[in-house]
């Protein structure tokens, strides 16, 4: 669950859907990325968690079954990010590909990983490493260019990671620069240069192109405006980044949620009736058949 | 994966080339929405003048696809050429590792269709007709513009506020034109709403009939 700004509402849909799947019969974790400021825990009803992430950043934990924390919700475990080192917050690279990797191996039906605010390396690949990527975004303009941000730098990235040749890679690199001297702009800018300097990189970036895929979400709609901006959305993506994204739902604007999140309590435990709620269970119905899950 | 100077009229509106006419103006119409000058999702995105160049894009695509005459005039071409509206670039299929290749969907239709299937059952109270309202794209002042209903009463109803509607008749009258506007049956949906009014707040429609007097 990624989209560059805070306050979007990535961790409240990050808990909320998660408690919704596990309450329909799925086995859910809920991993809080975001050391610099976890709240995933205070969402899903547990106030000090007792070990967390960081205790894998520091080294006093190595495995990371050991940081799995039981909720007040059957089913649904947690990855907390409190109590982390400030100075040195995120886990370096090797440790950091270990804890994705542990991520991917972890004994459930559902992943949720709630990324942070901004586009740090870090936060990227914590959204890269998802079957799905959901994109949270409000409808203003600081959530729109944010997520922009965030849909650039994670596409460069995983275009960077799956190029071979050393001088493709470094002009994939030179293209994040957004004032790059080559004049790329788009991704489909770097396609061209990419064909142009090897065909056969340049097969393989249309592929990954095509299987990247983000799934967008629209939190506190307020007017058909706001539900259409999805589609509108999606549609820039196909023309300016030449991807594919998904419009998988919408919440509306509501008092509920507020209310569920002074409770610490999840949204359909306090509110079942309010269409929040009723907008959140139809978004993960939808994620648990893209997922093919059997009940 | 196309620039847009190589794209079809079809693949600038995104819909089939066998899309009916209202598909065309409706997917038109959504173009319109996401390029328009102040439109907000392509804020911060493009540079000056490009928005423009799509916006033109979109107008004439629009203005072929439109018109019968000028619309055969340009399939014709497209067979002519050689040109499937829906063929990629030159994909190696080896290399695509993931799931099925991207359909080109229509989008503004799936704005009726968007998630109606979950809303089938249920009480016609205020929150499933705001739901239908947003799922079709309608804003309730649009709605206040066609029937001609004062815009308070239509959010008190949609928030179940029923000690602020008038007597129960014209709360009837309002239920059933707002339905007509969203294509829903309005004997249902107005006999569905008076339902739960009148065990929700008797008192309520009372006294709302008092001061309608």
């Amino acid at each position: 669950m990624g989209g560059g700004k805070g306050g979007v509402g990535k961790t409240f849909l990050s808990a909320n859907l998660a408690y919704t799947l596990s309450r329909a019969g799925y086995k859910v974790v809920a991993v809080d990325t975001d050391i610099e400021g976890p709240n995933l825990h205070t969402w899903l009803g547990v106030s000090k968690p007792r070990v967390s992430l960081a205790d894998y950043v520091s080294g006093r934990e190595s495995r990371i079954e050991h940081l799995l924390l039981e909720t007040p919700h059957h089913g649904l475990g947690l990855l907390a990010a409190t109590h982390g080192d400030l100075a040195a917050a995120q886990p370096e690279a090797g440790r950091r590909l270990e804890f994705l990797r542990a991520l991917r191996e972890l004994p459930c039906d559902f992943v949720f990983v709630d990324c942070g605010a901004g586009a740090h390396p870090a936060t990227i690949d914590y959204f890269l490493v998802g079957d799905e990527g959901l994109l949270v975004l409000h409808p203003e303009p600081t959530s729109i260019e944010n997520t922009y941000t965030f849909i650039r730098a994670a596409f460069y990235r995983r275009m960077h990671a799956a190029m071979q040749k050393h001088d493709v890679r470094e002009c994939v690199r030179e293209a994040m620069d957004q004032r790059n001297e080559r004049g790329i702009r788009s991704p489909l800018d770097l396609l061209e240069a990419v064909r142009h300097m090897d065909p056969e990189e340049g097969q393989r970036f249309a592929a990954t192109m095509r299987s990247f895929r983000p799934r967008i979400l629209v939190n506190e709609v307020a007017t058909a405006e706001d539900v259409k901006l999805g589609f509108s959305v999606r549609s820039i993506c196909r023309k300016f980044f030449g991807i594919e994204a998904d419009y998988v739902g919408y919440i509306n604007r509501d008092q509920a949620v507020r209310d569920s999140v002074l409770l610490r309590k999840p949204l359909l435990e306090v509110r079942p009736e309010a269409d929040s709620a009723v907008y959140l269970q139809r978004i993960a119905g939808k994620l648990a058949e893209a997922a093919g899950a059997p009940r | 994966m196309k620039s847009l100077s190589e794209m079809t009229h079809y693949e600038v509106l995104e819909i089939p080339s066998d899309a009916a006419p209202d598909e065309v103006e409706r997917a038109y119409r959504m173009a319109q929405a996401t390029w328009g000058e102040d439109g907000l999702a392509t804020y911060s995105l493009y540079e000056e003048g490009e928005t423009e160049a799509i916006r033109e894009r979109v107008e004439l695509a629009f203005r072929v696809l439109s018109d019968p005459d000028a619309k055969a005039e340009y399939d014709g071409g497209l067979v002519a050429e050689g040109t499937d509206p829906l063929d990629d670039l030159d994909i190696d299929l080896q290399f695509v590792d993931s799931g099925p290749a991207p359909s080109v969907d229509f989008v503004a239709a799936e704005i009726d269709t968007f998630d109606d299937a979950a809303d089938e059952t249920g009480d016609w109270n205020g929150a499933r007709l705001r739901r239908a309202r947003l799922r079709r794209g309608i804003d309730l002042e649009k709605i206040a513009e066609v029937t001609k209903i004062n815009p308070s009463y239509l959010r008190f109803i949609e928030d179940d506020q029923y000690a602020d509607l008038p007597a129960r008749v014209y709360v009837r009258g309002f239920v059933v034109a707002y339905a007509r506007c969203l294509g829903l049956d309005p004997e249902r949906v107005a006999t569905g709403y008076l339902e739960i009014l009148s065990e929700a707040a008797p008192e309520a429609a009372r006294r709302g009939r008092r001061t309608q007097g």
